[in-house]
């Protein structure tokens, strides 16, 4: 017989208030005696995710929507727009300066259709988030790869000379996988090198980590993009907001530019991401405690990995990036055995460097034990 | 049940009103496709027949396991559990090939749009039929891409045999059986020759079959055209869950083919381009095929029913194997889905070349398509809709 919303409502044992009262643990935990039991996990510290995952307002909301108003049937492109009427508010702007995708990788892959072509290539950091020369490659954009500078920091310089005849500079700051920041004036000036270099080229800043920054020189360049129709900020759900699993993210931009990268449509987004999305746009506060939380587990690894001898770059993010002075697959892979999984290579440092992403405090320390074990730091140092 | 959306939105966003995005976003897949305003927001509507959406959602089993799956909302779906590698092996289980012969989109509607990407180019045009869904045209017409539209039989059909002529140099093939929106099938024999025949006469020439509907037909002359995909490199099935699965809100499509195909599919595919929480109930719907049995029962027995409305007007209603009716209503299809929009029933778009005659009506419930059947007869101005009494006596559901 066919399932309706009332029964749902009763099979979870929610419904009114006591909705808003049900915590997430709890939850979970109404299901998990009728599952198969589950094999111990390992410590995910490979993709950057917030180990803690969506706030509890957020899922509520999911929970009400898909128990009240039945939307996991209905095509949800309504709820886009309530979406982006949400983000909008945020930044103080119009929702015409507001588009979305599935994660922002969506809103990347179509940066580079709209904006660059075999004539038009794209630059992008040497090592930097390879979604953008990803799908260059496949539609057969020429990349033009530039080496970061000694600091581990995108090259601006080099960028901006880069960037004549480009169709689109991509640029991630933080920058990941290293970690590292470029300050608001920085960009600031690098824009306006592109802009002279190449008048056309769209600049697309991803700002993935922004939420955790604690750095005071940096600044979004948002609301620069609102009004220049060739800068566009990326933004994602995935990492401090904690829904990498729900697959949303954004751009903001000119209206003529978002009118642009609306060019797969809202067709790859699910109604829990779009009102999970909604909702957690909404909670400042719990990005705010998401950042002091990351903070503190990011200072004590990084200083970890100091005392023990192995330099981190300034990390503005939730992973950090360590010269471990050894290749990273033998130490990721030993990882892997003891119950750790740390990040793939990233040529071409690959040969020193490791990314870690940040977990919890708890998850840190019992990670540390494992990195100290491997890399042959005693009690000591660490 | 009644599901009131209003109280929904409510609580979500209150006070949200219509503004210009709402416009794109207002729309179901179909009218998002085609572009144009809609006339009325969906959240206003009171009966959805517009979208060829299941009106029930997901089965049960699949809002659990959706539920059980918020403990993981903040993993990428290659880390969550259940993954997006488990839903594979899912989808393969229920489709009895192997998982390399799987390709995940959001939705079909991305696996489309590959297949247009990787099979035509500027000497090697689309082939489709008119009126079908228009994804892969509009995916063609961005690119720059040629389309060949093959209008459709008088009785709906895709007209193969013109289809076949047009498929000589063509890049691809787009063949939606059933077909949307004429609602019509080909059977399992009809389907096997038009590839054997355009694997003869164009070799180079991919044909893609989207399944869309495949759990809605009950003509017992149907069959998958599974197996043909696995032998032949050129073959693709697309299908959704947005269906009969009843899970259009959480973006779940998937394509079929040799592994080599695949290969290449999962190479344009959106990165993680499935949530955590419909990966979770996506394998549970794919486990628990009577629910499907359920759903494909109720929606031939209200498709019985819709039909019967119109044909009790005088109506000429195509012979539907899908969740939706493609009636001839002698008029143009705008001015009746406006007025149906003005007394709160959403219906399909224009289909043109068929839009000054024809109309699309998704199947609701039994209870909707009752009112909605009243709501009709008004509009259309002719006769009454099948009285009410009539409706119990045919079997229930399962």
């Amino acid at each position: 017989m066919s399932f309706t919303r009332r029964a749902f409502v009763k099979t979870v044992g929610i419904g009114g208030a006591s909705l808003l009262a049900a915590r997430r643990e709890a939850w979970a935990g109404l299901f998990q005696g009728s599952g198969a039991a589950r094999p111990p996990r390992p410590l995910l510290l490979h993709n950057n995710e917030n180990p803690l995952g969506p706030g509890e307002a957020v899922l509520d909301s999911v929970r009400r929507a898909l128990a009240e108003g039945g939307p996991a049937g209905r095509y949800p492109f309504e709820h886009v727009a309530h979406l982006h009427q949400a983000i909008a508010e945020k930044f103080g702007v119009s929702p015409e300066n507001v588009t979305s995708g599935c994660g922002s990788t969506q809103v990347l892959r179509v940066a580079v259709q709209t904006f660059t072509s075999p004539a038009k290539p794209l630059v992008a950091g040497q090592l930097t988030y390879e979604e953008c020369a990803g799908y260059a490659d496949l539609i057969g954009t020429p990349v033009r790869a530039i080496p970061l500078d000694r600091s581990l920091k995108l090259d601006l310089d080099a960028m901006a000379e880069a960037a004549k005849g480009a169709g689109l500079v991509f640029l991630n700051n933080p920058n990941n996988p290293t970690a590292t920041l470029l300050t608001g004036d920085a960009v600031d000036a690098f824009i306006e090198r592109v802009h002279s270099a190449a008048p056309d080229a769209l600049v697309l800043i991803d700002e993935a980590y922004h939420d955790y920054v604690t750095d005071p020189s940096h600044r979004t360049q948002a609301a620069r993009a609102v009004k220049d129709p060739r800068v566009v900020v990326a933004r994602t759900f995935s990492k401090a907001h904690g829904m990498a699993g729900m697959r949303v993210g954004y751009a903001i931009g000119h209206p003529e530019t978002i009118k642009r990268l609306d060019w797969e449509g809202s067709m790859a987004l699910n109604v829990a991401g779009i009102v999970a999305a909604t909702a957690s746009i909404q909670d400042q506060a719990r990005l705010q405690r998401e950042s002091a939380r990351n903070t503190e587990a990011r200072r004590f690894t990084i200083d970890w990995f100091s005392k023990a001898g192995f330099a981190s770059t300034d990390s503005q993010t939730n992973f950090v990036f360590v010269d471990i002075k050894r290749p990273a697959k033998a130490f990721r892979d030993t990882c892997r055995e003891q119950g750790v999984l740390v990040a793939r290579d990233f040529p071409p440092l690959e040969k020193s460097h490791v990314r870690v992403s940040i977990g919890t405090l708890d998850e840190m320390k019992r990670a540390t034990d494992v990195f100290g074990r491997i890399l042959g730091v005693t009690a000591r140092a660490a | 049940m009644p599901v009131s959306r209003r109280s929904f939105l409510g609580a979500i966003s209150p006070g949200t009103a219509a503004y210009s995005p709402a416009i794109v976003a207002a729309r179901g897949r179909e009218a998002f496709t085609a572009g144009g305003a809609a006339p009325t927001p969906r959240s206003e509507a009171k009966i959805l027949l517009d979208s060829n959406e299941n009106p029930l959602g997901p089965g049960r089993a699949a809002m659990e396991a959706l539920t059980r799956a918020f403990v993981d909302a903040g993993r990428y779906p290659t880390n969550a559990r259940p993954s997006m590698g488990d839903l594979r092996e899912a989808i393969a289980r229920r489709n009895s090939v192997k998982p390399e012969n799987v390709s995940m989109g959001s939705g079909s509607w991305e696996l489309l749009r590959i297949a247009v990407r990787l099979y035509t180019s500027s000497s090697r045009p689309l082939v489709t039929a008119a009126p079908t869904f228009e994804m892969p045209e509009k995916m063609a017409d961005q690119l720059g891409i040629g389309v060949r539209r093959v209008p459709v039989d008088k009785d709906g059909r895709l007209d193969l045999d013109a289809m076949a002529q047009a498929a000589r140099w063509a890049g691809l093939v787009f063949l939606c059986n059933p077909n949307n929106p004429t609602s019509t099938l080909h059977p399992a024999r009809a389907v096997a020759d038009f590839i054997a025949r355009v694997g003869q006469e164009s070799p180079e020439t991919a044909i893609l079959v989207d399944e869309a509907y495949h759990d809605y037909v009950t003509d017992p002359g149907y069959a998958t055209a599974v197996p043909l995909a696995l032998e032949h490199p050129n073959v693709i099935v697309a299908r959704t869950l947005s269906k009969a699965y009843g899970m259009a809100g959480m973006r779940v499509g998937y394509a079929i083919g040799q592994k080599h195909t695949m290969d290449a599919f999962n190479r344009w595919g959106i990165t993680f381009n499935q949530n955590s929480l419909a990966v979770a109930a996506a394998i549970a719907a794919l486990d628990d095929p009577a629910h499907i049995e359920a759903e494909r029962a109720r929606n031939t027995e209200a498709r019985a029913f819709t039909t019967r409305i119109f044909k009790d007007m005088g109506f000429r209603v195509m012979d539907s194997q899908a969740n939706f009716v493609f009636v001839d209503i002698g008029r143009p299809a705008k001015a009746f889905k406006e007025d149906c929009a003005r007394r709160g029933i959403l219906v399909g778009r224009e289909f043109p070349p068929l839009q000054k005659t024809h109309a699309r009506v998704s199947i609701g419930t039994i209870d909707e398509m009752q009112r909605a059947g009243v709501v009709i007869a008004e509009v259309l101005g002719g006769g009454r809709p099948a009285p009410a009494g009539s409706v119990n006596e045919p079997r229930r559901p399962r």
